[in-house]
């Protein structure tokens, strides 16, 4: 096959993180809520009601747009974005058109050890629409059912221009602005849970300067069936192309249980949304006060953070990117920091025990039984050598489970502190007197015997003894003996 | 002169609007359309070239809300006139996208 060229568009929707919604007073906290029961005369669009701007909600969009390095418009105009749905009650969505609140901005972002930057086309606000039920335990099978508790919670929509590449690209975009929205506080970017939507347009050519026919991927509820969508649809656009058939713009849906696109309309039966101005929402500009307090208090971003991590504290780049992903990991990773300096060894606790706990339990950091504080007690004693790296785990899987504090959880495990040194010389005066083979094994160069006889040490202390204070005491023992011995011979 | 509009754009507008028309009335609504239309080109005999577009006659700053939620007490009188209510859903004639089907 000849070589074809893949360009792809994303455009993310991102809830903000508001509590009420964007041009009423009602909840956004929708998620398990019984259905319309946030939900007022605005946001169901009856009769004489009036849309007021919430604040908050514009201070969000536009702190998204300068993160993305876009130019802002300060003068803000909504547009009705019409269309005929009954998840939009008002038959309009209040959006932005000719003037979004940014524009031309930039995103960078590490594609398969590379890094690469997208441009940004537009940042725009918008209200989200209702949902609507088509099965449920008491809805007739010809009816459906409109629940308005999402419609009017406040949308970013974030377009990029063609600048992605291959389904890898455009899943690594979608993780890096998933963090970056994480990291300003303007969403939760949680896909599953519908905060972040993503639709692409992919095109495929033959040529490298012309662009391909344009197709519009929708119904994508993952990161990765944002990749597997797009990896179907490069496959068939290419065999389509190999096969000298003609590709047309259209929308294609993607199928996640099939695990194919299907099409649903004809581009050029798009519809014609009709925009004008909302004439109830006043244009306005938004000061310049405001626009420098917002850009004063944007937050270090991942890939700044990553930077500063391996240059300050010598991390891998592999360490710094897994401890950037998620800003409260790298706060919790930082605070811990403070408390004992020894990066590496911290990092390493994190990046394997603490997430291999969160994982199991299906948690992130901020809402974990683990401080920071709490870690570093248990991590002071591995470090002091008081208790061995293994039982530090599994008292550490304790401390997850039930909050406790590593101390108690030693306490209730019996684990004494095996660090009285006099007491553990007696126990390997012991061992060296019931083992004179394995002695005279290693003065004759067995380095092997060594780790039987720590073994040997371990089994009597029940494995409360940390071993690197075992292994010391050894060491001092039989260089004794060997002094007695005179010098091993070499072998 | 302004290009008129033709009666295929017509049939589209209603299309576009959800609202069907008897030819009679298609054809009416040509005749309407297009002197509604010439009307334009008298506007268009002025300069403007130095005249922005007004979308809003006022260009002040508007009322805000501060992010506070309030609960809207009135959600059982809606339901009351509500053709339909199941379990709080509003009950509409089914509508499923060729493109959900």
């Amino acid at each position: 096959m000849e070589k074809c060229y893949l360009t792809i568009g994303l455009e993310v929707h991102c809830q903000l993180l508001t509590k009420a919604k964007m041009f009423c007073r009602c909840g956004t906290d929708y998620i398990g809520k019984e259905p319309n029961s946030l939900v007022c005369p605005v946001c169901m669009g009856l009769p004489g009601s009036l849309p007021v701007m919430n604040r908050k909600a514009m201070e969000l969009a536009i702190r998204t747009a300068m993160t993305l390095h876009c130019e802002i418009l300060p003068r803000v105009i909504f547009h009705r974005k019409n269309y005929f749905y009954p998840d939009l009650p008002k038959g309009y969505q209040i959006s932005q058109f000719d003037f979004p609140i940014g524009i031309n901005g930039t995103l960078e972002f590490m594609g398969q050890g590379e890094k690469k930057k997208v441009r940004i086309k537009r940042v725009h606000v918008e209200e989200d629409a209702g949902k609507l039920v088509h099965e449920g335990l008491n809805i007739p099978s010809e009816c459906s059912g409109v629940d308005f508790n999402r419609c009017g919670i406040p949308l970013v929509e974030i377009v990029t221009e063609p600048d992605l590449h291959s389904p890898e690209d455009a899943r690594d975009y979608l993780t890096m602005l998933r963090s970056i929205v994480r990291y300003i506080g303007v969403s939760d970017g949680n896909m599953e849970e519908g905060s972040l939507r993503c639709d692409a347009n992919i095109s495929l050519s033959l040529t490298e300067k012309t662009m391909g026919v344009k197709v519009e991927v929708k119904n994508m509820n993952s990161f990765r069936s944002v990749y597997h969508a797009l990896e179907f649809e490069l496959s068939r656009q290419q065999k389509c192309l190999a096969e000298g058939k003609k590709l047309f713009p259209e929308t294609r849906h993607w199928d996640e249980t099939r695990g194919v696109t299907v099409s649903s309309r004809g581009k050029e039966e798009a519809q014609d949304y009709r925009y004008f101005p909302d004439p109830d929402l006043l244009p306005h500009t938004i000061e310049q006060v405001i626009l420098n307090d917002i850009q004063s208090n944007l937050p270090e971003l991942p890939l700044e953070k990553k930077e500063r991590f391996m240059f300050d504290y010598e991390l891998t780049e592999t360490e710094a990117n897994v401890l950037v992903q998620d800003c409260s990991l790298a706060n919790f990773f930082e605070s811990c920091i403070k408390e004992l300096n020894k990066p590496k060894f911290i990092a390493n606790w994190v990046i394997t025990e603490v997430l291999k706990n969160l994982n199991d339990l299906r948690q992130d950091i901020q809402h974990s039984k683990i401080t920071p504080a709490a870690l570093m007690d248990l991590l002071k004693m591995v470090d002091r050598k008081e208790i061995s790296g293994t039982i530090a785990k599994s008292v550490l899987e304790d401390m997850f489970q039930s909050g406790a504090k590593a101390k108690d959880v030693i306490a209730k495990k019996g684990i004494s502190f095996m660090s009285n040194e006099k007491e553990l010389e007696k126990i390997v005066h012991q061992i060296i007197e019931q083992n004179p083979q394995s002695i005279a094994d290693y003065l004759s160069g067995k380095e092997k015997a060594l780790h039987f006889l720590i073994g040997q040490v371990m089994k009597v202390t029940r494995g409360q003894a940390s071993p690197e204070i075992v292994k010391n005491i050894l060491n001092k023992e039989l260089s004794a003996e060997r002094s007695l011995c005179g010098p091993r011979e070499p072998f | 002169m302004s290009e008129k509009i033709s009666l295929d754009e017509i049939k589209k507008m209603a299309q576009l609007s959800k609202l069907s028309f008897s030819q009679e009335e298609l054809e009416q609504f040509f005749v309407d359309i297009n002197s509604v239309v010439s009307h334009f080109d008298k506007l268009n005999q002025l300069d403007l070239s130095d005249v922005s577009p007004t979308s809003h006659i006022s260009w002040s700053q508007p009322p805000s809300n501060p992010d506070e939620p309030r609960e809207w007490p009135g959600r059982q009188e809606v339901f009351a006139h509500a053709p339909q209510v199941i379990d709080s859903y509003f009950i509409v004639p089914k509508v499923v996208d060729k493109q959900e089907e």
